[in-house]
């Protein structure tokens, strides 16, 4: 079964990355009056803030291990003379690409939301269910028609921001490396950049899923795109306030962002990768449960 | 009628809240005929349409199609069903030829020929490649005709399908489904409040009110021959007639007799010579409406039933 999409698509997409050239714009200007610091000072600097962050008693396993990674990385650069990539270079911004996806999420979900929502209110709804086709292969179609679309433009972010970083910085000096638990050793910058995308990926994925869930609920896109957004932007602030409870760990947003295993920061210091795909899987199949079940069983007035 | 029936509704209930919306509905249709779904509003004309599709539930009962069951055997049955459930709703930022095809593949083994051919039958190819929002609402039924005949069905359900067709439309309408009910055997059910419309559409008509079938009759048997006759002085013309043995009900200035057209003579006749002045004698034909008014006792909107 093939989804038409609409036009306005395309135009979601033409001012996200409008808003990724802006972003590169700023980038370059705000370096422009600053002095630069000399890769030896960052690096350095990076040594002595992992080494201060070792001393603190609260650290949990994982935070432990990354800031003793990046230590050891800093030293290294310091001891054979390996700079890393300059800020304002093409392929730290492929590193960083994927910071961009939180767009990717809010585009999802106003896809995500209309995506059954629409048909209902278009009416169209009728036309659809009257096939030979069973509703459950009609909304799994829907479903992975979201997550193509999210998916597609997830990849075409990344693309543009490696195009951008080109076009207005080219490619850097400066070597990547990477700390694989005994060593320093050199990496590709690319097979970091997908996996910090793909780890990214994980938050579009599962709140365009709640998206799809709300949508396909209560058959309106406008309070499913509000209520996602309204969520994403104040659910994270809640694990915050949650810290102290054990509830946090079983909390969506805790787990939402994958790529905390990866960066030290860590609102909630005592949680695993595991345990986060494990919440994100069963939070996954309540919605999708939620979704078939009462797609299937509807009474279609529309 | 010995014929195998191509849709059953067999006992169909359907009940939301506390309300009883449908009771215990059963009903037959058959190949090649147009049967019309008469009912005032609320008694649960759509309702009853939605669960023949499919697109409803039934608290009980069941709805069969070529011996297959709506609810548990949905994507064989469904194909065979052409479907127009009120207004037609298509993608309106998609032509009327895209929206076909976007429908046709969800059908098995229609080909473009196949969808030409139904655009050429429903009188569209001039506009096709425009997009569904430029389409006036009849243009958007005639759509709607070609999206429920696509797949070639044996049984097509229509509900409110004249809704925004001009004069011309109507009747293009009428003949066409006429002609695919005899032709092809097709099952029509149509349902309608436009009551010359079904008349003149429909070989039988159901009557559904309150939720409730309250009658199945054919086309053919509500024309009795009948006609009306006005004579001065009233009561003369009274008695002449009733002497004469025909069956007298007072319709108004006049009479109307249950009779054929050969007596027609004859009693003229005896009014004449009874001194009678005749000023009026002509055909009656009671019109569904009166009739559907009689059926259903003025048609008011169904009350609400709580148990």
């Amino acid at each position: 079964m093939e989804q038409e999409n609409k036009l306005d698509h395309g135009r979601f997409a033409g001012c996200h990355f409008v808003r990724i050239d802006g972003h590169y714009q700023m980038v370059k200007f705000s370096k422009m009056g600053h002095e630069e610091e000399t890769w030896q000072e960052v690096a350095a600097n990076q040594q002595a803030n992992a080494e201060a962050m070792l001393m603190d008693p609260n650290l949990s396993g994982q935070q432990k291990d990354y800031y003793e990674g990046q230590a050891a990385i800093a030293e290294y650069r310091l001891a054979n003379e390996v700079p890393a990539f300059e800020y304002t270079s093409m392929q730290q911004q492929v590193i960083d690409a994927h910071a961009m996806l939180s767009l990717v999420t809010l585009f999802t979900v106003i896809i995500a939301a209309g995506i059954v929502a629409s048909e209902f209110s278009q009416g169209t709804i009728k036309m659809l269910l009257t096939r030979p086709v069973k509703r459950w292969k009609i909304l799994t179609s829907k479903y992975i028609t979201t997550m193509i679309y999210a998916i597609l433009l997830s990849i075409l972010t990344i693309a543009v921001s490696a195009l951008a970083g080109l076009i207005f910085f080219g490619i850097g000096d400066g070597t990547f490396l990477v700390w694989n638990g005994s060593e320093v050793v050199e990496g590709s910058y690319w097979i970091e950049a997908l996996k910090m995308a793909a780890l990214s990926f994980a938050s579009v994925w599962i709140i365009g899923t709640f998206a799809f869930m709300l949508g396909t609920v209560f058959r309106s896109s406008s309070l499913a795109i509000g209520l996602s957004i309204f969520l994403m932007f104040t659910g994270i602030q809640a694990v915050y306030l949650l810290a102290n409870y054990e509830i946090v760990k079983y909390y969506l947003f805790t787990h939402t962002d994958l790529t905390q295993f990866y960066t030290g920061f860590m609102p909630v210091p005592d949680i695993t990768m595991t345990m986060s795909l494990i919440v994100l899987a069963v939070y996954f199949l309540i919605f999708m449960a939620v979704s078939y079940w009462t797609f299937s069983r509807r009474d279609v007035t529309a | 009628m010995t014929e195998k029936p191509i849709v059953q509704i067999k006992n169909l209930s359907k009940t939301i809240g506390k309300k009883n919306i449908i009771k215990n509905l059963s009903l037959d249709l058959y190949k090649g005929q147009i049967t019309g779904f008469l009912g005032p509003n609320g008694a649960g004309k759509t309702t009853t349409i939605r669960m023949m599709v499919g697109l409803m539930r039934p608290t009980e009962g069941e709805v069969f199609i070529d011996g297959q069951s709506i609810q548990s055997n949905f994507e064989e049955s469904i194909q065979k069903v052409g479907v127009i459930v009120e207004n037609p709703e298509m993608y309106k930022y998609m032509t009327g030829y895209k929206n076909l095809l976007h429908f046709s593949r969800m059908h098995k083994g229609i080909s473009k020929k196949r969808i030409d051919e139904v655009v050429q039958q429903v009188g569209m190819q001039n506009r096709i490649n425009e997009k569904v929002s430029s389409y006036s609402l009849g243009m958007r039924q005639r759509l709607g005709l070609a999206q429920a005949l696509l797949h070639d069905p044996k049984f097509l359900i229509l509900d409110e399908p004249t809704n925004g067709l001009d004069p011309a439309g109507i009747r293009e309408f009428r003949m066409y489904l006429q002609k695919v009910a005899s032709e092809n055997g097709v099952a029509v059910f149509v349902s309608s409040h436009l009551l010359s419309e079904i008349e003149l559409l429909c070989d039988r008509i159901a009557v559904i009110q309150n939720g409730e079938l309250i009658d199945i009759k054919n086309v053919k048997e509500l024309n009795i021959s009948r006609y009306y006759i006005h004579a001065e002085p009233n009561e003369l013309a009274l008695e002449v007639l009733s002497g004469a043995g025909f069956p007298v009900t007072a319709h108004d200035k006049g009479y109307l007799i249950d009779t054929e057209s050969q007596h027609i003579p004859g009693a003229v006749n005896m009014l004449v010579s009874a001194g009678a002045k005749i000023y009026a004698v002509q055909p009656h034909r009671a019109t569904l409406e009166d009739q559907f008014l009689e059926m259903t006792g003025g048609g008011q909107i169904a009350e609400t039933h709580s148990k």
